[in-house]
């Protein structure tokens, strides 16, 4: 549905975007993972054709964006990083307009706009000025604008930000219920959202791809260790070292906030949580508590923003 | 053209759903009102006073004491005024990000220039239409202005004010700041506007610039140094030259072709400026 080749934007000697190559099946949820500045929003503007691309091509639905900008245009709906609406206007005629624009047909423009307005959960304030609506129902005006003509593509810039948190959950769920028949991109710098709504993740860092995985196969690095947290109520100096002959045990750190907390990391095929408790309980160490660390999908994001992971772009 | 109307027509609306509509006509039809009526005024004292004497006969027409003036002033209010009416018309939707979402939407920047030219240009069509109360107030009195010469003079008022706005059009599309955009507007069009008082001293002809241009080459080649000097041409661009003679009621094509050829040639270059990021890459 999207195919990107070597997209590049330079502003001045400065490039925004270095020759990014991706593409996005139909009905796939895609998310842009990224620090701020790391050229998600000059992506997505280039692939609505607002910002003209240095170098390279994107497609969209089959259409090239620069060369057939309003075939492909037709297809996209686009939620900008701030949500462009007109203050002025009222909700209802603003999405009549903006569904003007986009060439939905006459007899079709009441039940487009009553069904976006509905999608939106904008019904209580379909009749007010979009200017005095508070932040959370002005994104929402600017996502029903953008689903209006059912578009095949949906682009959707930061769509969470500045709302609350029963808001995100659901605009999440919206989002959510466009999988399979449309397909999504959205950009985030919030790691829970791509985990929760995303089928698929591309990490952007420096204008450049760091990583494009599927969730499963992202979360599933670094799974070759394993690593066991401890906390003990009494503590010697040979804690330490004893804790490290169990065998299976790499490694142990003492942990720098709490006493008597530890992280072991173990071999990735045992478990070797028994051993460990049965030697607390015989050296009379009192153990507190014990869990499993899993890699979190922040570490893994971190590890590749700084380069540690191989990224598999 | 559907998309055109569209632009259009939310551009009308949201000059009429602000305080901005009413205020510009209102100050508009105040200001034009009280020199029709200072003019009228003389003009019946006028009548009253030299109406029996067969020297005066001639001069008085109503259309030549009132309703000529009238236009002068006319031109002069939409100098001032097209400005604030055409500084937001690209600036603000730059400002607020709205711009992101036209340019974004299937349609072409022609019919976004287009349309809100349009639009604005409704806003003039409600000015200069409220206005016709003064030519029909004359009629209720006993004497009657002719009417062709005055639909005219409408006409080369309105063609001005399209002009100032084009002006404004293009120059709003260049900055996201509305104070400069109508700053640079203002500026622009009272250029155009004060062209004649520079003409006059532009005493060099065209053929002798190019001859200073062109090192002597000029003369060398026998190309002659008379014909129209550069003041001549200056004048031929001064926006109220050309209103000259559709005040007087005269309809000539040349001032037509002037006023519609800045329109279109504004447009162009606004079109120009707006897609320059795409060529520029």
């Amino acid at each position: 549905m999207i195919e990107v080749a070597g997209l590049t934007k330079m502003y001045g000697q400065r490039a925004a975007v270095g020759g990014i190559s991706f593409s996005v099946s139909k009905g796939e949820i895609a998310g842009f993972l990224g620090p701020n500045g790391a050229g998600k929003t000059t992506t997505m503007r280039m692939l609505t054709g607002y910002v003209t691309p240095t170098s390279g091509t994107a497609r969209v639905a089959g259409f090239d964006v620069q060369d057939a900008p309003i075939e492909a245009k037709r297809r996209i709906g686009y939620l900008p990083e701030h949500p462009p609406l007109y203050r002025e206007m009222v909700v209802r005629p603003f999405l009549r307009f903006v569904a003007a624009l986009r060439g939905v047909p006459r007899k079709e423009m009441d039940g487009r706009v009553d069904r976006a307005v509905e999608r939106c959960g904008l019904g209580p304030v379909a009749g007010r000025l979009i200017g005095n609506l508070s932040k959370g129902y002005q994104q929402r005006v600017g996502l029903a604008q953008a689903i209006l003509h059912e578009p095949d593509v949906l682009i959707l810039d930061e769509p969470t930000v500045g709302l609350d948190p029963s808001q995100i959950r659901e605009i999440r769920q919206l989002i959510k219920s466009f999988a399979g028949e449309h397909t999504v991109i959205l950009s985030t710098h919030i790691l829970a959202e791509v985990t929760m709504t995303c089928n698929r993740v591309l990490i952007i860092n420096e204008g450049r791809i760091a990583a494009d995985e599927t969730m499963e196969t992202m979360a599933a690095r670094g799974g070759s260790t394993r690593r066991v947290a401890l906390r003990l109520a009494r503590v010697a100096d040979a804690t330490e070292g004893q804790i490290r002959t169990i065998p299976g045990v790499l490694d142990v750190k003492r942990e720098d906030g709490q006493d008597g907390s530890f992280v072991v990391e173990t071999e990735g095929a045992r478990d070797v949580r028994e051993q460990i408790a049965e030697r607390a309980v015989t050296q009379g160490w009192g153990l507190l508590e014990m869990r499993p660390v899993t890699r979190s999908l922040e570490d893994i994001f971190i590890g590749i923003i700084k380069g540690e992971v191989e990224g598999a772009a | 053209m559907k998309n055109i109307l569209v632009i259009a027509w939310r551009e009308t609306r949201t000059y009429f759903t602000s305080p901005l509509a009413y205020v510009v006509i209102g100050v508009f039809v105040g200001l034009s009102g009280y020199i029709f009526w200072t003019h009228l005024v003389l003009y019946s004292e006028f009548c009253l006073r030299y109406g029996g004497s067969p020297y005066f006969q001639n001069q008085l027409n109503v259309n030549d004491r009132v309703i000529r003036p009238l236009f002068g002033s006319m031109g002069v209010i939409f100098l001032l005024m097209t400005p604030v009416v055409s500084m937001r018309l690209f600036a603000e939707e730059k400002k607020s990000g709205t711009a992101e979402l036209l340019f974004t939407c299937p349609v072409t920047t022609a019919q976004v220039i287009v349309g809100k030219f349009l639009g604005a240009a409704s806003l003039f069509v409600v000015m200069i239409g409220v206005t016709i109360a003064y030519p029909v107030l004359i009629l209720a009195s006993n004497t009657s202005p002719e009417m062709k010469p005055t639909l005219v003079g409408y006409l080369g008022v309105f063609l001005m004010a399209l002009s100032f706005l084009s002006l404004g059009l293009l120059i709003s599309a260049m900055t996201e700041n509305q104070i400069i955009a109508a700053v640079g507007a203002f500026g622009a069009s009272l250029a155009f506007w004060i062209l004649p008082w520079i003409a006059e001293s532009a005493t060099i002809t065209l053929a002798g610039a190019m001859n200073w241009l062109t090192f002597g080459l000029w003369e060398k080649l026998h190309l002659g140094l008379g014909g129209p000097t550069l003041g001549d041409f200056l004048t031929k661009l001064s926006f109220i030259n050309h209103l000259e003679d559709f005040r007087k009621g005269l309809f000539d094509t040349e001032h037509l072709v002037f006023y519609v050829s800045v329109v279109f040639f504004s447009l162009f270059l606004t079109q120009r400026v707006l897609d320059s990021p795409r060529w520029r890459g």
